[in-house]
């Protein structure tokens, strides 16, 4: 029984599911092209690229480090 | 240790391939997506675009339509097979049902069909002055079907022609699910006087919950890259009533060459692919976490 075992890392924070270091990775990614994708079709004429970029990055720090 | 490491060894040539057929192409095509890629265009050579292809994407009404018509598709497919898929394997699963074997071996024959042959087949079926389908419906109730001219009509052909096809891999994996399950809980339901709707929904679908979300996600995914059914029933026509993502991705690459795109097109599948599958699996699973 000394095999690989994985290990339970999940935990509750401001999101409404119970989540690991993984799923919070994964929910930054997600939102991050999310964000990109609307940005280039409805804001890129107001606001440039880099501004939602840098906005997705601290929003992914936030939710990895309390989510 | 020595355990885990004779476990990695094992797990060292599906891990390779998985990395070679699975990781590799993705990769590839994250990187053509960044580039202004057609091999009959003036400059055939690859050309760095950055994002443009994907900025070109958002604004790409045909792209957005299909990929809106892809969802509604899947949608329809996949809960109307579910539903069916139930009704249908809690019928062959019934003792009294006279030729059960017959039915079960009948209802499952469309699986092993090619898809390119189930479309071939459903054409000849649906075509217009030709097909017995067409024929029928207006002999008996005066419907005018023709898929190459009616949007809808295509589009929900579309969709039962994908039953056929299916629904009899939804009942089996049910079916396999039902007959696994303990009768203890069951039979306990029925003493405390629960009625046959509270014990399918308190004691069977949890029960089945497993089965039902590997069902559901195989068969969302597979409805979300639909090409060969329907190239073969309709070409995507009338319009472009029935072209959905996959078909939609197929045209840009090959036919137009157009591969840059066509690889932005493929990432932006895989991404709703992705998240849907996700959210579905989040959902079904009820990991509730203390912020709910």
């Amino acid at each position: 029984m000394s095999g690989f075992q994985p290990q339970k890392t999940e935990r509750d924070g401001f999101l409404p599911i119970r989540t690991n270091g993984f799923d919070r990775g994964f929910i930054s990614v997600v939102i991050l092209i999310l964000v990109h994708l609307l940005w280039m079709r409805f804001l890129e004429g107001v606001l440039p690229l880099g501004v939602a970029t840098v906005l997705c990055l601290a929003l992914a720090v936030f939710i990895i480090r309390k989510g | 240790m020595r355990q885990s490491n004779i476990g990695w060894l094992f797990l060292a040539p599906a891990t390779l391939i998985l990395f070679v057929v699975g990781f590799v192409p993705f990769i590839y095509i994250l990187y053509v997506g960044f580039f202004d890629w057609n091999t009959n265009a003036v400059d055939p050579t690859l050309r760095w675009a950055g994002l443009q292809n994907y900025r070109s994407l958002v604004f790409d009404t045909t792209f957005l339509n299909s990929l809106a018509r892809t969802l509604v598709f899947a949608f329809f497919v996949v809960v109307s097979e579910l539903l069916l898929g139930y009704v249908l394997a809690r019928a062959l699963m019934a003792d009294r049902l006279w030729g059960r074997q017959f039915f079960r071996t009948m209802h499952t024959l469309p699986i092993v069909v090619a898809p390119i042959a189930v479309g071939a087949t459903w054409r000849l079926l649906c075509v217009p002055g030709f097909g017995i389908v067409p024929y029928y419906l207006k002999l008996w109730f005066g419907i005018d079907y023709n898929i190459s001219t009616n949007a809808y009509h295509a589009f929900a052909t579309a969709i039962i022609m994908d039953l056929w096809h299916w629904m009899p891999f939804v009942t089996l994996s049910l079916m396999a699910g039902l007959t696994a399950l303990p009768k203890e809980p069951l039979e306990q339901a029925q003493i405390d006087g629960g009625n046959k709707l509270q014990i399918f929904w308190y004691v069977i679908v949890p029960m089945l919950k497993p089965v039902l979300l590997t069902t559901v996600f195989i068969r969302l995914m597979d409805a979300l890259r639909s090409v060969d059914e329907i190239w073969m029933l309709t070409k995507g026509g009338p319009a472009e009533a029935t072209r959905f993502i996959g078909l939609h991705i197929w045209i840009n690459v090959f036919p137009k060459t157009d591969y840059g795109y066509g690889a932005a097109m493929s990432l932006l599948t895989l991404y709703v692919t992705i998240v849907l599958s996700w959210l579905l699996f989040v959902a079904m699973t009820g990991r509730k976490g203390g912020a709910q």
